[in-house]
């Protein structure tokens, strides 16, 4: 039996396969035991899969889908703009705290390296923290459940 | 009426009607093509709500000249990789066994008999451990009802291919329920 042969197993069991292969496979069929179990088998899954469909959602979820994209979609536009100014707004500010102090000559440099590396850490921390805050959001199914 | 790539071109030039107009269309669509790749009913609503921002977001790159379904299903199939790998990364499983509202038992058959529903359990299991590739061609076929000719415009791929990669998956479809029978 030749790989074609198995393959248009497959064509044959959905009705695909073109006049001229379906002589063919029907040929191979009668003098292959073989090739008849797996049809069986192919057939029998048909069967389990014409039992089951899919699992729809109800009416009124599908009435707010298009209003949930769309506020979806006017927030991301009013995240990107609110990141894109708090952004700028904190390099400025951490900018100009650095340079005061960095110029304060009355502060050891000792002290001005433990304020920025607190600073740092602090900013690297938050924004670990915040990530995973963001993500176990999105994965937690009951968010909408009040407790 | 307006066609899908009138209404992209239209989402491209920033008009948001448009894009309401192709979500009422293809909402449907883009859900349960979602739900067959992560087999999860909360997660395939929010890829497919994604999906359709990200139709927004790329409106631009769409090729007028060719379909608009084979561009849209390519989105949500890109998008449910990465929701799949992200959740084996930190949940340490590819997909939601436990979720089993994934295929429900299809009223019109009288046949409800424990045998069947344990039968219809395996499929289950088995069609979420096959490979992506696999689970794709299959849920396709067999959920959807798309001919061959429409499963390799939707995928890209000749019409041999689909009766080739069906055969396998099946294959392993098979494979894997006789595991859960053991």
């Amino acid at each position: 039996m030749t790989n074609d042969m198995h393959e248009w197993l497959a064509g044959y069991v959905d009705g695909e396969l073109p006049e001229e292969q379906r002589r063919q496979f029907e040929e191979e069929l009668k003098r292959n035991p073989k090739l008849r179990e797996e049809l069986a088998t192919f057939q029998k899954l048909q069967e389990v899969t014409g039992m089951v469909r899919y699992a729809d959602l109800p009416d009124e979820v599908w009435e707010s889908y298009w209003a949930n994209i769309y506020r979806r979609l006017e927030r991301g536009i009013g995240w990107i703009v609110f990141s894109a100014g708090a952004i700028i707004l904190l390099l400025f500010g951490l900018y100009h705290a650095m340079s005061s102090l960095y110029a304060a000559a009355d502060i050891p440099l000792w002290v001005k390296i433990g304020i920025t590396g607190v600073l740092a850490g602090s900013i690297i921390l938050l924004v670990s923290y915040g990530r995973e805050r963001l993500f176990a959001y999105n994965r937690d199914r009951y968010k909408e459940v009040k407790r | 009426m307006c066609t899908d790539a009138t209404l992209v071109s239209g989402i491209a030039a920033g008009d948001k009607k448009a894009l309401g107009l192709l979500v009422q269309r293809h909402k449907k669509l883009a859900y349960r093509l979602a739900l067959g790749l992560v087999g999860n009913k909360d997660d395939a609503f929010d890829i497919s709500q994604e999906a359709f921002l990200r139709v927004y977001r790329s409106a631009a790159t769409y090729d007028q000249t060719q379909p608009f379904l084979p561009w849209f299903y390519t989105i949500i199939s890109n998008l449910c990789k990465t929701w799949l790998r992200k959740r084996s990364r930190y949940e340490h499983r590819a997909v939601d066994l436990d979720d089993v509202s994934f295929l429900l038992v299809d009223t019109r058959t009288p046949d409800t008999a424990l045998e069947t529903r344990e039968l219809i359990d395996r499929l289950r299991r088995a069609l979420m451990e096959l490979p992506f590739k696999d689970r794709e061609i299959i849920t396709l076929q067999h959920f959807r009802d798309l001919s061959y000719d429409e499963i390799a415009v939707l995928l890209g791929i000749p019409r041999g291919t689909v009766m080739s990669r069906l055969y396998y998956a099946r294959k392993k479809l098979l494979n894997l329920m006789r595991l859960h029978d053991d």
